[in-house]
């Protein structure tokens, strides 16, 4: 029994091995510097097949787009779990469902972003993209600042009160700067999970084989592109796929890298 | 008085007990930020409910066409047809009735949907990853709990958390051009040969091997929920009571039967890592839909192609016409939440909410 368990340890650790290391290889193999600089080329065209440069940037837009929303959101539900929940009576409530909404899959979320936010416009676009991913990052984030504030030793209140300040600006003043490191860090997390996702965004940004800026239609991203490429049936497109693959796996994995130094860092300074 | 409401010197008198200034009055600064401050948080908490409701209101509503056509019928049946179907007319004997012109009559039927193919997809696709990785996850738990020197505990888990990190169409993509090739050429063929060749096992063997079927998408699964399950089953057992154990030990256990006690110890807090695990496969969309093989029938084989509620999603909903086919999109989708809500709330009840916090941070 004790070498099955170990055993196990060293099977789940080879099939991440076997699975990185297929992503790397090959994704590295199909890099080069066309695939940051151009966009898609049809087939049968000169510049054939391009780049994924509009899925990159367009990545970049939703995600900074969801943040705008999802962020500040996210961020104030987190203080109010944590600072404004006593003797509150839907604390508890919202608590739980942020809890559970993290784990509604999230192409669910996206036919709720067609149903509330395609079909009266009319056409796919990508503010309905970027609303579906902030729908995903909001509980994430308000639980992470909830565990952060929760840190913050109370005789920092304490204190605060002592000087005669107001609840409002003892958590202002006080309490979030205390945390914003581990607040930061909860961000990351939520951008490296949203940066990830395909599902919310196949009916509701849509994708395209364009580089626009333009939210109001439908929206180019990496992972669609990526999506569309690996299901396709020409050979240089899905190498193209592969190189998408290794840079969304470099980008999650230098976040994921961030968080967990921030982390031990912090805890090391309490 | 408890500490969570403390009571703030703003509002009381300068000094305790004094006399309150009324000759001269201090000049005070407004306080502006409480009342925006307050109103703001407590608007997002609201909407965070809003949103839960919006969802399960949204879904339930858009999918009303599709309940009033088939009531609960919806659940049991197997045909998924979007368009109609043009069939000629036969009378009770099975002739074929002729109108005057003598040209065969053909009626129209409607189009039909049903459920049940793609419900069995998913619960089969999840039994089969919930099969594979349950072992692995736990003895990995046990592994980083009780065996692994203290150096190694913090790189393993980071290593087997990062596995949760890699985003899901990656796995599909590994999926589609690693795994499925590689059980179609060296797995699936002897692996058919031998059901078909025992006479009790035939309805397990299929026609073809693809590589792309119900076992491949539980394989795939099973990677994916690997880290969710070895995370939250590793801070359970952490969180059983060392004395716990160490009485085991004390009346002369040996290094399975403690580790037994232990495993009973934290049963709940486990069967909730594993309903955890149960909600990701159940949910997952991307790499499913690249390795599943996309065909809305059941049946018994492991190696036939098959679909899930959300592949099933993935690739129809962007092209559904009609009305009655986004409705039963929408039921399907319905069905897969409510599915999702559940489990994830058994699992919160049962790793919160049987006292074992710690584990629940997550």
């Amino acid at each position: 029994m004790y070498w099955l368990c170990v055993a196990a340890a060293v099977v789940i650790l080879s099939l991440l091995a076997l699975v990185v290391v297929y992503l790397v290889s090959i994704g590295w193999r199909s890099m080069n510097w066309a695939f940051f600089s151009q966009d898609p080329q049809p087939y049968g065209s000169d510049g054939y097949p391009g780049g994924m440069r509009n899925g990159l940037i367009g990545t970049m837009m939703l995600i900074a787009l969801a943040s705008v929303v999802g962020i500040p959101i996210g961020l104030l539900c987190g203080v109010y779990l944590s600072e404004y929940s006593a003797g509150s009576l839907i604390a508890a409530p919202v608590r739980f469902v942020a809890d559970v909404l993290a784990g509604v899959p999230s192409i669910v979320v996206g036919i709720l972003g067609y149903q509330l936010l395609v079909v009266p416009l009319g056409h796919f676009n990508g503010y309905a993209g970027a609303l579906a991913l902030a729908f995903i990052m909001i509980p994430i984030v308000a639980r992470t600042t909830e565990e952060m504030l929760r840190l913050v030793p109370q005789s920092y209140r304490e204190a605060s009160i002592g000087l005669g300040a107001t609840k409002a600006r003892t958590v202002v003043s006080v309490v979030i700067p205390a945390a914003t490191g581990s607040l930061i860090t909860g961000v990351m997390l939520a951008i490296a999970r949203v940066a990830g996702e395909t599902a919310p965004l196949l009916f509701t940004a849509l994708g395209s084989r364009l580089l626009t800026l333009n939210p109001k239609y439908p929206f180019p991203s990496l992972t669609k592109e990526v999506y569309d490429y690996a299901t396709g049936p020409y050979a240089e497109q899905k190498r193209e796929a592969w190189a998408g693959i290794l840079v969304l796996i470099i980008l999650i994995f230098v976040l994921n890298l961030m968080v967990r130094f921030s982390v031990r860092r912090w805890q090391g300074a309490k | 008085m408890s500490t969570a409401e403390l009571e703030y010197a703003s509002h009381a008198p300068a000094v305790t007990g004094g006399p309150r200034p009324t000759i001269r009055r201090q000049a005070r600064r407004f306080n502006w930020l409480p009342a925006p401050l307050t109103i703001l948080a407590t608007c997002s908490g609201a909407f965070v409910l809003l949103m839960m409701a919006s969802l399960l209101a949204v879904l339930f509503y858009s999918a009303i066409p599709s309940i009033r056509t088939f009531g609960f019928a919806f659940l049991i049946r197997s045909e998924w047809r979007p368009n109609e179907l043009e069939q000629i007319k036969r009378n009770a004997q099975g002739n074929i009735i002729k109108d005057e012109d003598g040209e065969p009559v053909t009626e129209t039927i409607p189009p039909a949907f049903g459920a049940l193919p793609v419900v069995y997809g998913t619960i089969v696709s999840s039994g089969i990853a919930m099969l594979f990785a349950v072992p692995l996850s736990i003895g990995a738990a046990l592994f980083l709990v009780r065996i692994s020197p203290r150096p190694l505990v913090n790189p393993v888990s980071f290593l087997i958390e990062f596995l949760a990190a890699i985003p899901s169409i990656a796995y599909g993509i590994w999926g589609v051009f690693v795994l499925a090739p590689f059980l179609q050429a060296r797995v699936e063929p002897p692996l058919n040969h031998l059901l078909a060749s025992v006479s009790w096992l035939r309805w397990a063997s299929w026609n073809s091997t693809t590589g792309r079927d119900m076992l491949c998408g539980g394989l795939i699964l099973a990677i994916m929920i690997l880290p969710i399950i070895t995370a939250v089953s590793r801070d359970v057992l952490r969180a059983v009571p060392r004395a716990h154990i160490e009485a085991t030990l004390a009346l002369g256990a040996t290094w399975w039967q403690s580790t037994w006690e232990m495993l009973r110890y934290g049963r709940s807090g486990l069967f909730g890592a594993l309903m955890l695990g149960l909600a990701r496969a159940s949910g997952e969309t991307m790499a499913v839909a690249m390795v599943i093989g996309n065909i809305n029938e059941i049946h018994p084989s492991v190696l036939a192609p098959a679909q899930t509620m959300s592949s099933l999603l993935a690739n129809e909903f962007a092209e559904a016409s009609t009305e009655l086919h986004r409705a039963a999109l929408l039921e399907v989708a319905l069905i897969l939440l409510v599915m999702s809500l559940i489990f994830n709330i058994v699992a919160r009840w049962l790793v919160v909410g049987r006292g074992q916090p710690a584990a629940g941070r997550r």
